[in-house]
């Protein structure tokens, strides 16, 4: 491990450094409690000390509804696109949405790269903050993805009484420590052993949802899943859709043309695979006409075998929003659980 | 990327919401979860706020009909317009003859604007709000006072229940932000029973499930009460005023004796007794599938006695919620969109309170009762309609149609072009809910503050400041410049928002009405009188009568379920649009409509899933698509009430008290379409 | 950044009404460039541009053998295939493609070849067919089995007959309800297969219609003893990208836009959905 500290008091020197040449997404607080990543005027809205942000970091690499394509029927037709070419750096923000960008670039990028996507991923730059104290939601130990990260990040904070220890995880990372030279430390050794100290207490702390992916992968991918689940979550989801715009993997996506006198905008939104609509075809003809299909459809993609593979790893990185945002009681623990017992509660 | 904290536009629930902006768009909706409803939680329509503001379908102009036709007109000429055409009306017919309508979709100051309107300005009695056919009438059954649902009930009283009551109530479509505490609370091992025809996912998980059958809610509510007092020795407080005759109206109701018209199996009642008196906190939930019954005043009544029983019995501690449909309808009524009152629930004949309004206004204020929303159809001869649609609330929907076309004079402010606007003679657009300040109330009383996040798409702008154009053209202008302004004088007048400062902030869930200041007033507004029974009318017990009864002709009964589909063809989630802006967030699988027919039903009417079906009651004939569902009772198809409207099938029966038509079950017979 | 999403401008050259409700469109792209980069082979697809309606998926129904245009045939079914049919020669549409994987051909050689083509299904057969039969000599039968509602529903019509006609090849047809004037076979498209005779353990048979159609005659090519993968057919999907990105056609662990839209019935088998 690479590691240095950056003394307390020189955090926020640093913050303002990283915001001459990008934007600084961080986490901050918005209204009451409420905490979002979110482009920062200053270092002193960062508010380091938080569980989950409200939305994982998709918005900024993913957003809900964007322009695509720009086209002029005035004449002969003409087509263009845009992109997004502003520098970010995600300063402070959690492991398990670090590790949720990873698949987002195993579903992005491959063969055929998005451009949209990857205009903004190449220009991000991510710094992750370990997880000293997980709150009840969370299950990022059983998705692999938190609450201390071995790698995937650009660089790794771990918060100590004296400042941040810093894991150095790629050029990008490195860079970031060679341009401040003057504000880094060297990491002494007992500093780099407490954060092994602490991300081992971290993994103590976590509460009921549990290590329950793992058992239900097996059975989801053998296809050993009792029907009865797949009725009995159905009776607990809603299809509110927020299970999939929460998550920080879930990237499906529905276009649409607008028009406003001759010029067009070709958009694309969220869209979400429990949405009755989601697979419907023009015909009216719907492969997946009933929820418990489009429950199946959509955890399959989330925890089998067979999509981790294509993707690289599991597509969920365990950060539990699902469990904040079901309207029913249809979130992964939840239904992971059910595969595995066979039945719901 | 800053996130403007508002709420929810569409449901009663008033869910706490973010909205993203860029480049003057709205581009995005994050959940609150420090917001004490949604608690981080959004579903469909709340997921996609946005799209009903940024949609290309917005009205964007004032419209003028000539030779025909709606045409774009300036601010100007189009108040003046509508000016002439009430000044005409008013002076011919006189203000009787003008209707109003506020909207459950606008904000408090709108409606308190426009009541100022009718009964300052036009100096007519008519004002009210057709969604009020859709909410609760009849008393608030713990605090049997007026309709206010004004106790200290709160959607957080899920929380600590041991039991929940699902009365007609679907909350999973109705109420997410509701059916989610619901959710949480059987998690943590809170019974819930639900009441209602339509097997719905909580009714699937629920402890006991009473396949109520449509129009016999009272007779079940009295065999429970039957058994309490009869069978279950729940000890009644002899001395509570009204007990005897609750007790011999109810005498005999035995479960197993009213099986047969309740569908309730006698067992199945028998437990829900116990898991009642053997509970320590129960809520009782009802919306619209009892409030839209044929019976549901006295069901209400019913309800509010089994609560005064418990609180007087040592039985358990009762809340009953009823869940208003819509964002403000909590609101449009508190600020007096109503025939009876003015803002504040302040009766017409105090006439102290009264000429309070009257000094504020500078003017005069009509006194009179005026026609309820469904009265003014057919006899007032102009109306001015601001974001509502009697074509689509009314269950009446091609009559209240008719009524528009044969009107001298209408005028509707909406956001879309709704099926009422494209009748009228001028359509004035307003702005959306992102892109203008104000308050509204939700079903619990919060009084939440909504944000500006983008400007209004051409001209609109918003209803208070439309109303109040156009009663300068009529020579009396409303001397208001901000929303701001509006809520300090509502605040100052209509003493239950008494104490509340403006703007109550949304994202911590608004300030609840009443304040410890304003806690008097809503005190005396809410009647906080003495708990009291009543007996249950012998009327109601019957049901909704012979006409409702099936026979070889018509073997099937319909019932409208208002808690189906409850969002389909409403304007604003019409326009709320998600996979690639092709379907409404709601009804994306059945986007025309749907029977909905047990399995039994369908093999023996020979229909099939998916295709159209043949109806035919005594009323009329239709086609619907048939949806082969378990939810759907042996014996009795369900539609969407919103979709009987139109049907042409339906009978209405008409409220005894308050003249509130309503769609009762109706015989029919199913088959295919040749 | 080279950009997947951004369609290729094409000119509507011809629009031949087929059926009451379907029309094929040929289309030519209107750079040279591009229309000399634009190689398909059958079974592919394009994503169809409609500036201001849309986009929708539609397999490419013509052989690319000798032309530099190509066809589309589609059915009047949604927003995007309605203003479609409103265009007539000269409109201007958008390309995206071509997309997918392809039948198999150079693999098939030798074989007896079957098409089964329901309704609209033989859109995406039409190109096999011609390949196929252009180089007749190197296949050991060609029969082509189709099927429709109604005779009305018959796509292809002029085709239809010379390929009746044309040696080297059988053309049987069939119609679930007849009309007057129609002296043919009456029956579901299944109904024909009695009456083919070829040696299956070396034959293969493309198939290609609606979901139900499918279902059935894949159970009777099983009992005529065709191995599951010597079924091929490809599978319609609301594939609204195109490259595996928005996930609308996804089928258990395969995408069919781009693992597909050509699937064996062994692949077929496999994917969890299937069987509903």
């Amino acid at each position: 491990m690479t590691a240095r500290m950056l003394p307390g008091n020189k955090i926020d020197e640093f913050a303002v450094r990283l915001m001459r040449s990008a934007e600084v997404v961080a986490p901050r607080r918005v209204g009451e409690e409420d905490v979002f990543y979110g482009a920062i005027a200053s270092p002193d809205e960062i508010a380091w000390d938080y569980g989950t942000a409200v939305e994982p970091l998709k918005r900024f690499l993913l957003p809900q509804r964007e322009p695509i394509l720009r086209f002029s029927t005035n004449g002969r037709i003409r087509v263009g696109a845009e992109y997004d070419e502003q520098q970010r750096v995600f300063l402070g923000v959690r492991c398990c949405d670090v590790t949720g960008v990873a698949v987002l670039d195993a579903m992005y990028g491959g063969d055929t790269v998005d451009p949209y996507y990857m205009s903004r991923r190449e220009r991000s730059t991510f710094i992750a903050l370990t997880c000293q104290q997980p709150e009840p939601h969370c299950f990022c130990v059983c998705g692999d993805a938190g609450p201390f990260l071995e790698g995937g990040y650009d660089q790794q904070w771990t918060a100590l009484p004296e400042g941040m220890l810093v894991e150095i995880g790629s050029a990008a990372g490195e860079a970031l420590v060679r341009d401040n030279e003057d504000l880094f430390a060297e990491a002494e050794v007992d500093q780099v052993a407490a954060r092994y100290r602490l991300a081992r207490e971290a993994e103590q702390k976590f509460g009921e949802f549990k290590s329950y992916i793992a058992g239900a992968m097996r059975k989801l991918s053998m296809n050993e899943v009792a029907p009865a689940v797949w009725e009995q979550a159905a009776d607990r989801c809603m299809e509110c859709g927020g299970c999939t715009y929460l998550c920080p993997t879930c990237s499906c996506f529905t276009v649409t043309d607008r028009m406003a006198g001759q010029d067009g905008v070709r958009e694309r939104h969220w869209d979400a695979c429990l949405y009755s609509c989601y697979a419907r075809e023009a015909s009216g003809h719907n492969p997946r006409p009933e929820r418990e299909d489009r429950l199946r459809a959509r955890f399959f993609h989330k925890i089998s075998h067979q999509w981790a593979v294509r993707n690289g790893r599991q597509a969920c990185v365990g950060c539990g929003r699902c469990v904040l945002g079901c309207m029913g009681w249809a979130h992964t623990p939840a239904v992971s659980e059910g595969i595995r017992r066979g039945v719901m509660t | 990327m800053p996130e403007i904290a508002t709420v929810c536009p569409y449901c009663g629930c008033g869910c706490g919401l973010y909205l993203h902006v860029r480049d003057g768009r709205l581009i995005g909706v994050s959940p609150s979860r420090s917001h004490p409803v949604s608690q981080g939680r959004l579903c469909v329509k709340g997921w996609h706020a946005h799209e009903v503001v940024d949609n290309p379908n917005r009205l964007t102009h004032p419209l003028v009909r000539r030779e025909g036709n709606l045409v774009v007109a300036s601010w100007e000429e189009a108040a003046e317009v509508v000016a002439n055409g009430l000044s005409k009306v008013l002076e011919s017919e006189g203000p009787q003859a003008i209707g109003v309508l506020g909207s459950a979709r606008c904000t408090n100051e709108d409606n308190y604007v426009l009541v100022r309107f009718a009964r300052g300005t036009l100096r007519t009695p008519n004002i009210d709000c057709s969604a009020r056919v859709q909410c609760v009438p009849g008393p608030a059954p713990t605090s049997g006072g007026p309709s206010l649902g004004a106790g200290a009930e709160e959607i957080a009283d899920l929380d600590s229940a041991d039991l929940i009551l699902l009365v007609g109530s679907d909350p999973t479509e109705e109420h997410p932000a509701v059916a989610a505490r619901v959710y949480r609370a059987r998690q943590r091992g809170a019974r819930v029973v639900a009441a209602a025809a339509r097997a719905h996912p909580l009714a699937r998980l629920a402890d006991v499930h009473l396949p109520v059958r449509p129009g016999s809610e009272v007779r079940w509510l009295g065999s429970l009460l039957h058994l309490l007092l009869a069978e279950q020795g729940f000890a009644a407080d002899a001395d509570m005023p009204g007990l005897s005759e609750l007790r011999a109206s109810v005498a005999g109701l035995r479960p197993e004796d009213t099986e047969a018209a309740t569908n309730v199996p006698a067992e199945a009642l028998r437990e829900v007794a116990r898991l009642y008196l053997s509970s320590k906190q129960v809520v009782i939930l009802y919306s619209t599938g009892l409030a839209l019954s044929t019976v549901a005043g006295p069901a209400l009544q019913a309800l509010g006695s089994l609560a005064a029983l418990s609180s007087r019995g040592g039985g358990p501690e009762v809340s009953v919620l009823g869940l208003l449909s819509r964002n403000n309808l909590q609101g449009c009524r508190d600020m007096g969109v109503a025939p009876d009152s003015l803002p504040g629930y302040v009766p017409l004949n105090d006439d102290a309170a009264v000429a309070r309004f009257e000094q504020a206004w500078k003017c005069e204020v009509a006194r009179e009762k005026g026609l309820r929303a469904w009265e003014m159809l057919g006899r007032v001869r102009a109306m001015y309609v601001v974001g509502d649609d009697v074509t689509r609330s009314l269950p009446d929907a091609d009559a209240a149609r008719r009524a528009l076309e044969a009107l001298d004079f209408l005028v509707v402010q909406d956001i879309f072009m709704s099926p009422a606007a494209s009748m009228a003679d001028v359509v004035l657009p307003a702005a959306a809910f992102a892109e203008r300040e104000g308050t509204w109330t939700n079903l619990e009383r919060r009084v939440q503050g909504i944000r500006k996040a983008v400007a209004p798409p051409g001209e609109a702008r918003e209803d208070w400041r439309i109303v109040a154009d156009v009663s300068r053209a009529m020579g009396k202008p409303l001397p208001y410049e901000s929303a701001k302004q509006i809520f300090e004088e509502i605040a100052d007048l209509a003493s239950i928002y008494a104490g509340i400062a403006y703007p109550p902030a949304a994202v911590n869930g608004g300030i609840r009405w009443p304040t410890p200041e304003g806690r008097k007033a809503g005190e005396t507004v809410a009647g906080s009188g003495e708990a009291e029974v009543t007996a249950l009318s012998a009327e109601a017990l019957k049901g909704p009568g012979a006409r409702a009864e099936t026979n070889e002709e018509y073997p099937l009964l319909l019932a409208a379920d208002p808690t189906l589909r409850p969002w389909d063809g409403e304007v604003t989630v019409c326009h709320t649009l998600t996979s690639a802006g092709e379907f409404a967030v709601v009804a994306r699988d059945y986007p025309d409509g749907m029977l909905c027919l047990n399995p039994e039903d369908a093999k023996r009417f020979g229909v099939r899933g998916g295709r159209p079906a043949r109806v035919v009651s005594p009323k009329g004939e239709s086609q619907m698509q048939v949806r082969v569902t378990e939810e759907a009772p042996e014996g009795i198809a369900l539609v969407p009430y919103n979709q009987a409207m139109h049907s042409g099938l339906m009978e209405i029966s008409t409220d005894p008290e308050t003249g509130r038509p309503v769609l009762a079950p109706t015989p029919i017979l199913v088959g295919p379409v040749q | 950044m080279n950009n997947p999403y951004l369609p290729k401008l094409a000119t509507i050259q011809k629009v031949k009404v087929e059926t009451y409700d379907t029309t094929t469109f040929t289309l030519r792209l209107d750079d040279s460039g591009e229309r000399k980069a634009f190689e398909y082979r059958p079974g592919q697809f394009v994503e169809l541009s409609v500036f201001g309606a849309g986009e929708a998926p539609f397999c490419i129904s013509s052989s690319a053998h000798g032309r530099d245009d190509f066809d589309l045939s589609v059915r009047k079914v949604g927003r995007v295939t309605g203003v479609l049919h409103e265009m007539g020669e000269g409109g201007q549409v958008g390309i995206r493609g071509p997309l997918g994987n392809c039948f198999p051909f150079e693999e098939v050689k030798g074989k007896h070849i079957l098409f089964v083509g329901g309704g609209i299904g033989l859109f995406p057969l039409r190109p096999q067919i011609q390949d196929v039969y252009r180089e007749r000599a190197q296949f050991a039968s060609v029969t082509v089995l189709y099927g429709a509602r109604t005779p009305e529903d018959l796509v292809y019509q002029d085709e239809l007959e010379q390929w009746q006609q044309q040696e080297g090849m059988t053309c049987l047809l069939t119609v679930d309800t007849a009309a007057d004037g129609w002296s043919g076979n009456v029956g579901v498209v299944g109904s024909l297969l009695p009456k083919v005779s070829i040696d299956v353990s070396n034959a293969v048979a493309f198939v290609c219609g609606p979901p139900i159609m499918i279902r059935f005659v894949v159970q009777d090519l099983s009992g005529m003893g065709f191995g599951d993968d010597a079924i091929i057919t490809t599978l319609e999907r609301h594939m609204r990208c195109g490259i595996g990105k928005c996930n609308h056609c996804m089928i258990g662990d395969k995408w069919v836009c781009k693992d597909g839209p050509v699937f064996s019935y062994r692949e077929m088998r496999a994917m969890a959905e299937f069987e509903e």
